[in-house]
This record gives C-alpha cells, structure tokens and sequence, in this order.
C-alpha cells in the first residue's frame, strides 16, 4: 500500500519548525547544573569501575611481581593464551554460533525457498563454530598457560551445568510459590536462606556432607542406594568415568576432555552454587510471575488449556526477559565465582576444580606474578564479554520481544 | 646558588644520609619512636605477647613505643602487605615466612638483619649471639637471595610423629618406631587390629598424612636428603631419598595401611578417638592434640622424631619469623631492631614459650623452663628434637610450589609412578624458581 505523500513532504517542514533539543544552546547554568547530577555516578564508575579496568591493562604490559618492571608489551598475553591465534579462534567459534543461530531464526522468518538454503548454511556455521571452537581452545592450551586455559574449559563446564540448573530449578520453585498454598512466605524464606548463607560457612558445611568418610550424609544416602561410599570433593576423575568408565572400556572408547565430563569434586561444588542461587532466582522470578495479567491466564482457562500449557504458552515465553536477566548474570557469576571454590577446593585433586579465578589468585598470590594475573584477568573479561554478546544474539531479542 | 640547586643539594644530602643511615646505626638515636607491629596471634597467644609489648614499652630506657596489631590469619597479613610493602604506610615490623619475606624483597621492602647484627652497638654479643639455635637463624637466610637474613626468628615449631603408646603396647611393640620398617610394621598392625579404648565405630588406620609440602620435606629428611641444594641454588624433589620416602609412603598406602585426611584436623580428631595410631604435625599443635585425645578415648600419647634411615633424627624445623620493613626513618628502623632484641631475649622468650607454646629460639631458656617441661613431657621430649633441625627453603614463590608438591603427593599416594612425577614436579619448581630470580637484580 503506498504511503501518504503528505507525510513524507511535511517530515522536513516539520522538523525545521520544531528545534531539537539537543541543538539548542543552554545556559552555562544548566550545563553546570547537568554535570554535577552526573558527577557522583561518573566519578563512582570511573573509580571503582573504569580504572580498575584500565590499571589491570597497564599492568598487563609490564613484568610486575610485586612491584613495576620493563615494558613487556603484549607477552603476558602470550603466555597466557598463546600467540593470540587460538585465541581469536575461539572468539570467532563464538560469533559463528551467535551466525549460525541468526542463519537459522533467518530462515524460519523468510521461509519459501530460503528455508533449505537457511538450514544448510546455519549447520554448517554451527559445525565451523563448533571445530573453530575445539581447535582455538586446543590451540590455546597447548600454547598457552595450562593452567590458566584447563581452568578457563572448568569455567565453561561450571557455567554451562550450573546456570541451566538454577533456572530450571528456581523456576519450577517459583511456580510453586505462586500457588495459594499455606506457609508460602516461609517456604519464600527457607529458600531464599542459602543466598544469605556466608559462602564461607555454607562451603564448610557441604565440605562436611560431601566427606569421603563413610559415616557422613552424603555416603550414608549412596549407600542406601546400594552405591559405594565415594570421595566426592577428593575425587579428581571425571564423572564419565566414575558412571560409564567399565562401559567405555568394554566397549573400546576412551572418555577423555569434555565427554568425560568435570570431575566429581566439582559437581559438588556446582551443586552448592544451584543450592545457593535456586533461592535467589526463585524470588526474581515470582517478582516477574506477578507482572503477568492474569486475564491471560483466564482466557487460556476458558479456552480449555491445561495446567501445564498454560505454564509453557503464557509462562515461560512471558518471564523470558526474567530468564534472560538470570542467564546472563548467572553466567557472569560463574564466571566471577572464587569463595567457596577456594574453601572447598583440595590439594586430592590435583587442581581439578581450579576455574580461571582460581588460577588468577594463584597467579598474583603465590607466584607473585602481578602482570601475569592482570593479562588472565583481561583475557576472562573479554570471554566474559564475548559469551554475554552471544547471550544478547541468542536470547536477547526474543527476550525483549515478550 | 639558585634556590633550585640549593633545595637539589639539600635532597641529596638527606637521601645520602638516608643510605648511609641504612648501612650505619651506630649514631642513630631510636628515642621516642613509634614501632607498629603486625601479627597473626589471637586468643592465649596475643595476651602473651601484649604482655611481652607492655613490659617493653614501659623499661626500654629509650621511649619507644610498639603497637602490637592483630592483622589477621598469614595470607591476610601477606595479602595486604602486597600493597603496602616499599610505602612509609607497612608496618615497622611484620610476621612473615622466608618465602613471604622473599615476595617482599621484590619490592626492596626488607631490611637485611645482617645490617644490626654486625653492629657493635646495637647487636649482640658473641656470647649471647651464641645461645641461639643456630639452625633456627639459618632458617631466614635467604640463600637464593646472597644470603640475606630477611627476618629473624622468636620462635619455631618442630614436626613431630604424634603416636598412641596403648595401643603400641596393646600391638605387642616396645615403643615407637624408631625407623620406617618399624613404622609399616606398626601401623599396618594397627589397621589390622584397631585400639580397645577406641571411642568410634570406624574403621582404624595406621597413618594419616596431610596432604603438605612439609610432610613431604620431613619424610625427606628422614631418610637423609632435602628438597633443596644450597649449592646450586635449586630444588631437589626428585633426590634418591625423596623417591625412597614416597616410595614407602605409597607401599604404606597400596597395603591400606595408611590414608589422606579428608577433614580440617580431621587427623587430629581420629587420633583422639582412637582410630589413627599415628599422624605427623606440628609441635605447635600438641595442646590442641591434648584436648583431642581428653576430649576423646583419653589414652596415653606422646610424640617423636620421625621414623628416619639416618643416625641422627633430622627434623623439620619451621616457623614465621618477624621482618623488618624498610622505607621508615633509621630511628623507626633502629627502634623496630631493639625490640626484636628484646623479643629474642630470655626473659620474653621464656614468658613467650609458656604463652605460645612455640619453641623458644634460645638454648639458655631451657633451665627457665623446667617446670613447663615436667608439665608438659610431650613439649619436652620435642625440644629434644630442635638440636638437629633442619628448614625448608626461603625461596620465592615457594608457596606455589608448596601447591604443587602437595597435588604429586595425591598422585603418588593414587598410585603414580614415583620417579617420573617427582621428576617433573622438580622441573616445574626450578622454572618457577628461575622464573622468579630472573625479576632479582
């Protein structure tokens, strides 16, 4: 249908006669009085958020243990990631994820022919990223710091089982919640308890629990299940080894690197970070269940939907802005997470629950290795950075559209 | 003369006093000097040495003041000493171990003791110099680092075998071991047949072993070698003695005659129920074993040398000692050195042995301490011991590599070949340790 002519021949004429408020020229008064609203908050972030940022970059291209040696440029950086290739391999495995998911929704919007065509071309994008992915990563850790890299893929492990977890979860809990039942703000209580657990005293009791002695309530509960007693945080071997290795080896495959899964030790702790953060989601999520309109709800009802079509077609697309919010800063929690990694972490298992924080401690603390950390810590920024963009390619939009 | 190169002239002049003030104390005057003092003591410990502080700043005939500060556990003190060390804003005097002491050098953030014991005015005497244990001073000498003495010692602490003499006797044995054949025979025996007395249901262990660096290093030592060369300035994980011990300590673990603990002090805590026949630690732990062991199957229990293949037990003496920082006036510097001295003295060694039940660093504070021995046996029968001690290295970075020697030992206990891991486990040290003298000018 074409556009009244009018309305585009009265745009320019419109705007000549309004002035735009950016262009006009304010007093000295109001520009002073502008700034100084904005100073405090400029002043708080550039402080404590930007130059921190900007000194750990500065330290990064120094030698510095302990205190300030020779410019060293980027070396650092290449001590901790290699020459930079597999690097930017990795980041690119990235994008052509954020890629392949664009090729595929693209598709789906243009049907007709672009459907096939679409589907080929995001396949293969998701195959490159998946190789670009396993070959920077490969390529990181042979030229890299081992340490650093092996506790970078922990990170990702810790990341990619946790915060599905504590969504599912705090979701499910939330729902529950949201029911008339009795007791409901006790029961909101009891689970949001662990958020406000110090982390220190929290990992010490799990540590207690997940004791390898026999007697303690973690082996006590395997035990009824006929299962032997384990060494949960002493375990250093992979879960797919400890479930299937028999199986594996009958069968001639070996598990090893991300098929054999993370160690036991650090299922526990992941399954302390769900304990912690299910409570604290769950209330997110009833703040977004109550800004649901319940007319949706009732209409669904008349029309003769079910109780659990109701939750997966109002729901869930519904709270997707909540979940995202969630995704994204559980995501960046994990990342970020130390304390009660470092309380529960044992010399048993040979470093198998040491995430890139970790090792970042390690690095500045007991090597002393200022300009060293400072580079680990920009590169896990910028991982930081680059898997919430994804996030935002992935879910932010769709988010935003609900 | 412009006023520019007159206040230049004026800068030198005191910066050239500065450094030779830094190199000379005879002519300086510490009266009226404030000392603060970071350390790690709380509870028992810290009345003792706030007593020890007070009786200080009330006879020193020089007006010097100390501060005493709790500043936290060891990694917090070095943590925030991270930050400070080389500012007018660190301490005066701080607790620190050889190899912490070793980070702050980094910095030129210490001052080397050597300066103020050479110093006819303000060091000690040939006589009293003498009544130290000579190994416990040899302890901070820095050899890495040309031999500097970065701090000096008020105490130390001995690693002892802590054993349950009941259930020896009850195993049909006269006594502790006294070498490691006599170790395994005992200690599986007692995992075969567990203590009468026992409090628990569990299942009973010869040996427990904590997963340390320093158990690592005692077990060396014990059969005669060290986790360090003077000489050659580098580490020696893999020795032919150190492939013995953990080769013993695997065998031990492969019959089950032995496990890792797997709870904070959870060996101090079995010991007392009467389940672990034998553990390793520090002596500084004995009363808290005391309270185990009444708390639990109440038996009697004392302590020895390790098990050892060499003549004489050589034992592993350890402890933080107190640094001197640098970067404070020579008057700040001189006031923190004599209250090292009088801290060192007799008199507050005695006070500070009974207080902290650390080792005094003196031979002489012995004959004051008759009456603590007769109450204490255990005490006694491991200051025995500090006549033949010996340290692990004051290198740089050794706290990561402690991490290090702690995660092979878990692989070596697992079952890993012996030789090949401490091979690498030595390697990876001396990169380290290279690693870090290379930043050492």
């Amino acid at each position: 249908m074409p556009r009244p002519a009018a309305n585009t021949a009265s745009a320019p004429a419109e705007r000549r006669a309004t002035p735009r408020p950016g262009r006009r020229r304010a007093p000295w008064g109001e520009w002073l009085i502008g700034y100084a609203f904005v100073l405090p908050a400029t002043l708080v972030i550039g402080v404590f958020g930007l130059f921190p940022i900007l000194y750990a970059l500065y330290m990064s291209v120094h030698r510095w243990r302990v205190r300030r040696g020779a410019f060293v440029g980027l070396e650092q950086f290449e001590r901790t990631v290699g020459d930079g290739g597999g690097f930017a391999l990795f980041l690119a495995g990235l994008a052509a994820v954020a890629l392949g998911h664009w090729l595929w929704t693209r598709a789906y919007t243009e049907r007709g022919g672009w459907l096939r065509a679409g589907q080929v071309a995001a396949a293969l994008t998701l195959v490159a990223a998946g190789v670009a992915l396993s070959v920077g990563f490969g390529s990181m850790q042979h030229a890299g710091d081992p340490r650093f890299v092996a506790g970078l893929g922990r990170t990702f492990f810790y990341g990619a089982i946790s915060v599905p977890l504590q969504i599912a979860i705090a979701l499910v809990v939330a729902a529950l919640l949201y029911q008339p039942i009795r007791g409901r703000p006790l029961y909101r209580m009891l689970f949001f308890l662990p958020y406000v657990t110090p982390a220190v005293a929290g990992a010490a009791v799990f540590r207690a629990i997940f004791s390898p002695r026999e007697e303690r309530l973690a082996n006590t509960l395997v035990g009824w299940l006929g299962i032997d007693p384990q060494r949960w945080l002493f375990e250093p071997r992979p879960v797919g080894h400890l479930l299937f290795g028999d199986l594996a080896a009958r069968l001639g495959i070996e598990l090893t690197g991300i098929w054999a899964g993370p160690s036991l030790a650090l299922l526990v702790i992941i399954l302390f970070g769900v304990w912690t953060y299910v409570g604290y989601n769950a209330v997110i999520f009833l703040a977004g269940l109550g800004a649901i309109p319940r007319e949706l709800y009732e209409a669904a009802e008349i029309d003769g939907a079910s109780g659990s079509q109701r939750f997966w077609a109002i729901t869930v697309p519904l709270l997707a802005p909540v979940t995202f919010y969630l995704t994204v800063l559980g995501f960046i929690g994990t990342f970020q997470a130390f304390t009660h990694l470092y309380v529960m972490r044992e010399s048993a298992v040979r470093g198998a629950v040491d995430t890139a924080s970790l090792v970042i401690f390690d690095t500045f603390y007991a090597l002393n290795d200022f300009g060293l950390a400072a580079a680990q810590s920009l590169v896990l920024f910028a991982v930081i950075l680059a898997v919430t963009l994804l996030q935002q390619r992935l879910f932010g939009r769709r988010a935003l559209r609900a | 003369m412009s006023s520019i190169r007159i206040a230049l002239l004026a800068g030198l002049l005191v910066l050239g006093g500065h450094v030779l003030a830094r190199g000379d104390y005879e002519a300086v005057d510490p009266s009226g000097q404030t000392v603060v003092f970071w350390h790690q003591h709380g509870g028992v410990r810290e009345a003792g040495l706030e007593a020890i502080v007070a009786r200080f700043n009330t006879e020193n005939p020089y007006g010097i003041t100390v501060v005493a500060q709790y500043q936290g556990s060891y990694p917090e003190i070095f943590q925030k000493m991270l930050l400070l060390v080389g500012t007018p804003d660190a301490p005066n005097l701080v607790v620190a171990y050889q190899d912490q002491a070793a980070a702050y050098h980094f910095a030129d953030g210490l001052l080397d003791i050597r300066t103020f014991l050479a110093s006819e005015r303000w060091g000690f005497d040939p006589d009293d110099y003498a009544d130290f244990f000579a190994g416990f001073i040899a302890s901070d000498v820095n050899q890495v680092l040309g031999g500097q003495l970065l701090g000096f010692p008020p105490n130390r602490s001995v690693e002892v075998m802590y054993y349950n003499a009941d259930w020896i006797a009850e195993l049909g044995f006269d006594g502790p071991p006294r070498t490691p054949a006599e170790f395994e025979a005992q200690a599986c025996a007692a995992t075969e047949q567990p203590f009468s007395g026992s409090v628990t249901g569990a299942a009973s262990l010869g040996y427990e072993i904590t997963l340390d660096a320093s158990r690592f290093a005692s077990w060396t030592f014990a059969f005669g070698g060290d986790v360090f060369d003077a000489e050659t300035n580098r580490y020696t994980f893999d020795s032919a003695a150190a492939i013995e011990a953990l080769t013993f300590l695997q065998d031990l673990f492969a019959r089950g005659c032995g496990d890792i603990v797997t709870e904070r002090f959870g060996d101090q805590t079995n010991f007392g129920l009467g389940q672990t026949l034998f553990t390793v630690g520090s002596s500084s732990a004995l009363p808290f074993y005391e309270g185990a062991v009444e708390a639990g199957a109440a038996f009697v229990w004392s302590v020895a040398a390790l098990p050892h293949t060499t003549p004489a037990p050589l034992s592993n003496v350890y402890g933080a000692s107190v640094s001197i920082t640098a970067g404070h006036a020579p008057e700040a510097e001189l006031a923190t050195w004599l209250f090292v001295k009088a801290f060192t003295g007799r008199e507050a060694q005695a006070d500070w042995a009974r207080a902290s039940n650390y080792f005094p660093v003196r031979a002489s504070v012995a004959a004051e301490l008759e009456d603590y021995f007769a109450a204490n046996p255990a005490y006694a029968t491991a200051f025995e011991l500090l006549e033949h001690g010996v340290s692990e290295p004051a290198a740089p970075g050794y706290a990561f590599v402690r991490n290090l020697v702690a995660a092979e030992m878990a692989a070596i206990l697992d079952g890993a070949d012996v030789a090949s891991t401490l091979a690498r486990l030595n390697d990876e040290a001396n990169r380290i340790l290279i690693d870090q003298l290379a930043e050492i000018d």
